[in-house]
């Protein structure tokens, strides 16, 4: 659905991204992460079409940006880090001006502003000038704007930033509720949002991109797990090298004392049951209780802190 | 388009700026009428009207500033340029909303036209040639000052910038016979805005050549404003 060919934005003689490749499939919602100034901002700008990239192509739906922009343009929503709000209208008003730019006719105006106030649950608010309203009111008014005109493709520039805690899982709801029909593509700070929300992140660091992790991955037939139990280090590890389910084991440090710890990497199970449940029961005929069993997993984080 | 000159001119007269605009003219334009019309007891329509075109060049800076530089620096023009909208017609459609506003006020003075045919004689041929140049010398300004709109980044520095160009061409009429070499003072008289709507405000002359140079004025700008726009979006 969205295409970036080797697209480098130059600032001046600084570049904003450079030589970045990626393909948002249809339906796909993706998380951008970076740190401040990685590029996130300039690769969603790019995508709407709001500057032209300095260098490659930018397609929505197949349809080159440049050649074609108002066909591409009216495939998607945009919700800026600033939401692009004229103070002095009303929310109604607001979005109904929103609707006529996307192309909304006349006659459907009107249902289906109400249908997008509806979903964004702005009605206590839609008689209210918008200069009047709160911080997650204006965010709330911000994504509803980019609903106008029923795009496809919904571009978020980091929606949940600046609101509360109740507000954050109300907007995460919105936006979990919201790739259901579309494909979204939004930028974020918080790795547990993204984590949530996404089948796929993308990180930018220095205006490149570093890595593109698929989160729906399917679980693989291996495990690693940190094991630590009460009782010697060398017999018990002699024992776990035992187990037939065990690839590998060695040792780590353990925090605490009488006790030791494990890392092992195992088939998460084979015909004598699964690996955890063996090695509880190997560990108990020991009479070794185990005093934690944890699986170790790369999490978002660290993969993050890798490579920013 | 037409969405944009329908939210714009909305916009005017939800913030003060348009009930400001309106008023301010209205009564400078009365105090004229006064000490031109009423306390005289002439009826010199056209030297009235004149006069009163002056006031575009002090008031059209109000109703252009937000236009274009407002947009960026709320960065609103983000919803513009992701839209299905074209640069011609975002331009334009400002554009119509600001000279709206200059027809409500420019018939809002017509009420003194009214005063001066009950108690005396108006020629309407005159009169409606009187008025064409009056508007088309409005429009003129409002396409130069939108362009600076454009240029500027915040409203105050395109109102700044406009009342500054509006004088300038002002001032440059009076320059023009202190300037030796003939032809840069031809050039000059060419160029004027001022002097070639004055014959059709002033003398109620019909001149082809103005209302085409006022309409080459108007198109010029706007499309400076359009590539303004466009080349912004590359150098941001």
């Amino acid at each position: 659905m969205i295409e970036l060919e080797h697209v480098t934005k130059m600032y001046g003689s600084i570049p904003g991204i450079r030589d970045v490749s990626l393909h948002v499939p249809q339906g796909q919602t993706v998380g951008l992460l970076g740190r401040n100034g990685a590029g996130k901002t300039t690769a969603l700008n790019l995508m709407t079409g709001y500057f032209p990239p300095t260098e490659g192509k930018v397609r929505i739906g197949g349809k080159d940006m440049m050649a074609n922009p108002r066909e591409c343009k009216r495939m998607i929503g945009y919700l800026p880090e600033r939401p692009p709000l004229y103070d002095e209208m009303t929310v109604e008003e607001y979005l109904s001006f929103v609707s006529e730019l996307r192309e909304v006719t006349r006659k459907a105006n009107k249902e289906h502003v109400n249908e997008i106030i509806e979903l964004c649950t702005l009605k206590d608010v839609r008689k209210r000038v918008i200069s009047h309203l709160s911080k997650g009111y204006r965010q709330r008014v911000g994504i509803a704007q980019a609903l106008c005109g029923s795009p496809d493709v919904l571009i978020l520039d980091e929606p949940t930033v600046g609101l509360d805690p109740r507000q954050t899982v109300e907007m995460r709801e919105l936006i979990r509720k919201l790739g259901k029909d579309h494909t979204v593509v939004f930028s974020s700070h918080i790795l547990s949002e993204v984590q949530q929300l996404c089948s796929r992140v993308i990180i930018l660091n220095a205006g490149q991109l570093v890595q593109s992790i698929d989160l729906t991955e399917k679980p693989t037939d291996t495990l690693k797990l940190r094991v630590r139990a009460a009782g010697r280090k060398e017999a018990l590890l002699g024992a776990l090298q035992g187990l037939p389910c065990v690839l590998r084991a060695e040792t780590a440090a353990s925090p605490e004392a009488g006790t030791a710890e494990f890392l092992l990497t195992c088939r998460t199970a084979d015909e004598q049951g699964r690996a955890t449940d063996q090695i509880f029961r190997l560990l108990a005929g020991l009479n070794a209780p185990i005093r934690m069993m944890t699986e170790e997993k790369d999490t978002l984080e660290e993969i993050f802190l890798r490579n920013t | 388009m037409n969405t944009i000159r329908k939210r714009e001119l909305q916009g005017y007269f939800y913030t003060s700026v348009g009930y400001v605009f309106i008023g301010v003219f209205l009564i400078i334009s009365s105090i004229l009428f006064y000490v031109g019309i009423l306390k005289p007891r002439s009826g010199e329509l056209p030297n009235f009207i004149y006069t009163m075109s002056y006031l575009w060049m002090l008031l059209c800076p109000i109703l252009t500033m937000r236009l274009l530089a407002e947009e960026k620096q709320k960065k609103t023009d983000q919803l513009l340029l992701t839209s299905p909208v074209s640069l011609p017609g975002i331009v334009m459609g400002k554009y119509l909303a600001a000279v709206t506003v200059l027809l409500i006020t420019a018939g809002m003075t017509l009420l003194f036209v009214l005063v001066v045919a009950i108690y005396g004689r108006v020629y309407p041929a005159e009169l409606a040639v009187n008025y064409l140049g009056f508007i088309l010398q409005g429009c003129a300004l409002v396409a130069l000052d939108l362009f600076l709109s454009g240029c500027a980044g915040t409203p105050v520095t395109a109102a700044v910038l406009a009342y500054g160009a509006n004088l300038m061409l002002w001032i440059l009429d009076e320059m023009y016979s202190l300037i030796q070499a003939d032809w840069i003072s031809e050039i000059l008289k060419f160029l004027s805005l001022y002097r070639r709507n004055e014959n059709m405000i002033r003398m109620g002359q019909l001149s082809i050549a103005a209302i085409l140079y006022d309409f080459s004025f108007i198109a010029a700008f706007l499309a400076l404003a359009v590539f303004r726009l466009d080349r912004k979006r590359y150098t941001r």
